[in-house]
């Protein structure tokens, strides 16, 4: 984890995030350059991978620093992106307003949830979040009137933003959109940092390896496991916002267990409790599937093989690798 | 005076079997007092009611004259109690550092987006809790091991690093619950200096201990629990030769 106490960070450490950055922001003119035939894909990609990082990320506030294996994400994406599309659609509120509504309702619901869910313990909680989570996405499924149901919410439009001097801002190409995932990811991921590292960290960290020992140190443990997954519910309510306008569809079947299996894939595989990890799974196990797509008969196989192989081989996940050995770690 | 601790009639039932049985215990302030008594006899119960880990079943208990019957942990530690665990208890994956640091940090700051901003104010109370994290690790003799993971830890280390955080706050009352258990002949005495050295510089002290030798040496008073009752109470002398506490330790 890396950890700020203050203290100027490390040059290289900042200096290596602004290249990311920089090379993040310039992916789609250099997919243009490499690989002109095959830009709209890759971008297509990329911006999956940009949505799906960030939700990862929401996702662990609540599994990595707070050890609350919470099985309820998808019902608060779900949320997200149902209000962004019906508000959008048969309301028609502007793109911003409706990303706002979606990520306050999804933080409501979670509130809402978390309070009796938070009674439950361990895996009674694993299995109450799950239920949960069956429950929302059956209720997308049957409530027809206002969801639509398995027909599916259509023609969601693509956001347009308005600037400063009354001009509007259509984000219709594939690289503007991608900016906008990539624009969300950098918010979620700084508030991720924030809330993960400096005194708000340490508690929930404290919650997290030691629950009484926790409240010895005057620390409420409840409303940290509620900080997080209100925040963490409230922020993939935006990512399913923005999914749903990307797409421009959104059906029921976005909000099932199978995306909380991605999220725990990308999250646990990728290095859980750690923005770098979770980046690096984020961009592994959503490109890595795609890229298999080459070997059509054997893509299932192969990432199947690959996911055992780096449980085996790492199972404190990528993250680890990426960590210098142990004898320098004195300075962190 | 208010007594700085007022445990007033309370009872502890575990399904039928009672566990604290209308104890009366009182502390004042700038007191070394012990809690002692066989196993199974009510002591780490008895804290835990006090300290709101569990929920006591009749009876009160005071801190510096305020009811904190029941309430939560948290709550009743914020009002300047500290206290250790029986079993060995750290934060695992947070540093030695941060161990102490959490347990200063609650009590100075409870907006969270002052925490997320991190304001200059809050940026000075941690430097200061830094440099009052590090030299409570002096005193206990784990400097060295300021960045390394807790759990990374021996026992002994871990049982001194607990100690060391329920210090952090400055608590007005320490509860300990035995902290000489299961260590080394060395550390025992080690121990031993440390929670003389809390008591000469005025802290009030409230111990548990199984360990008689260490009772003896170091408190002023004593309190003796057997199956859940208070059945002596007074200076180590006097203990020694009560023929209850005989009879309860040693069977008749």
């Amino acid at each position: 984890m890396p950890e700020n106490r203050g203290a100027p960070r490390a040059p290289h450490l900042s200096s290596a995030w602004l290249a990311l950055g920089v090379l993040a922001v310039a992916a789609p003119w250099l997919v243009a350059s490499v690989a002109p035939a095959q830009q709209r894909y890759v971008v297509h990609v990329l911006i999956f991978t940009a949505l799906f990082a960030a939700l990862a990320l929401s996702y662990d506030l609540v599994v990595g620093h707070v050890g609350s294996l919470s099985l309820a994400h998808p019902a608060f994406f779900g949320v997200g992106a149902y209000t962004a599309a019906i508000l959008s659609t048969r309301a028609g509120w502007p793109f911003v307003a409706d990303l706002l509504a979606g990520v306050l309702l999804a933080g409501v619901v979670a509130t809402l949830a978390g309070v009796p869910l938070f009674r439950l313990v361990e895996h009674t909680f694993a299995v109450g979040t799950l239920a949960f989570a069956v429950v929302a996405w059956i209720v997308a499924t049957n409530w027809v009137e206002v969801t639509r149901g398995p027909l599916c919410i259509t023609g969601i439009p693509k956001p347009s933003l308005g600037l400063p001097g009354g001009s509007r801002l259509a984000i219709t190409t594939l690289p503007a959109y991608y900016w906008l995932a990539l624009g969300a990811l950098a918010v979620v991921a700084l508030l991720y940092h924030a809330m993960t590292t400096f005194r708000l960290g340490r508690a929930l960290h404290a919650v997290r390896d030691n629950e009484p020992l926790a409240a010895a140190a005057g620390i409420d443990p409840l409303k940290y496991r509620m900080l997080a997954f209100v925040v963490g519910g409230a922020l993939a309510g935006g990512i399913g916002a923005l999914y749903a306008h990307y797409l421009s569809v959104f059906c029921p079947e976005e909000m099932t267990v199978a995306l909380t299996v991605n999220l725990l894939v990308i999250v646990f595989l990728g290095g859980v409790g750690s923005l770098r990890g979770v980046l690096v799974g984020a961009l592994l196990f959503t490109a890595l599937p795609e890229v298999l797509r080459l070997a059509p008969t054997w893509r299932l196989v192969i990432y199947g093989g690959l996911l055992l192989v780096i449980v085996i081989r790492s199972p404190e996940g990528i993250e680890s690798l990426l960590r210098r050995p142990a004898g320098a770690r004195g300075g962190r | 005076m208010t007594p700085l601790l007022e445990i007033r009639g309370l009872v502890k039932r575990f399904l039928g079997v009672t566990a604290v049985e209308a104890v009366d215990l009182t502390v004042e302030p700038g007191e070394l007092v012990s809690l002692i008594g066989p196993n199974g006899s009510g002591k780490t119960t008895l804290f835990n009611c006090v300290t709101g880990y569990l929920a006591a079943d009749g009876g009160r208990v005071l801190f510096r004259g305020r009811d904190v019957t029941n309430a939560a942990p948290h709550r009743i530690m914020r009002q300047g109690l500290g206290r250790t665990f029986q079993q060995v208890s750290v934060f695992g994956r947070l540093t030695a550092l941060e161990n102490l640091l959490v347990f200063l940090q609650q009590h100075q700051e409870e907006n969270l987006l002052a925490r997320l901003l991190r304001t200059p104010r809050l940026r000075r109370l941690e430097g200061q809790a830094v440099e009052r994290a590090r030299s409570l690790l002096d005193l206990v003799g784990l400097a060295a091991k300021a960045d390394a993971p807790a759990g990374s830890l021996s026992y002994g280390q871990r049982k001194l690093l607990a100690f060391a955080a329920a210090l952090m706050p400055d608590p007005d009352l320490l509860l300990l619950d035995e902290p000489a258990a299961a260590v080394s002949p060395t550390m025992i005495n080690q121990m031993k200096d440390h929670i003389l050295a809390l008591h000469r510089q005025g802290k009030t002290v409230l111990l548990v201990e199984h360990n008689m030798d260490v009772v003896m040496d170091i408190s002023r008073r004593i309190v003796v629990l057997d199956h859940g009752q208070k059945i002596a109470e007074g200076p180590p002398d006097a203990i020694r030769r009560d023929p209850k506490v005989i009879e309860a330790y040693f069977g008749r």
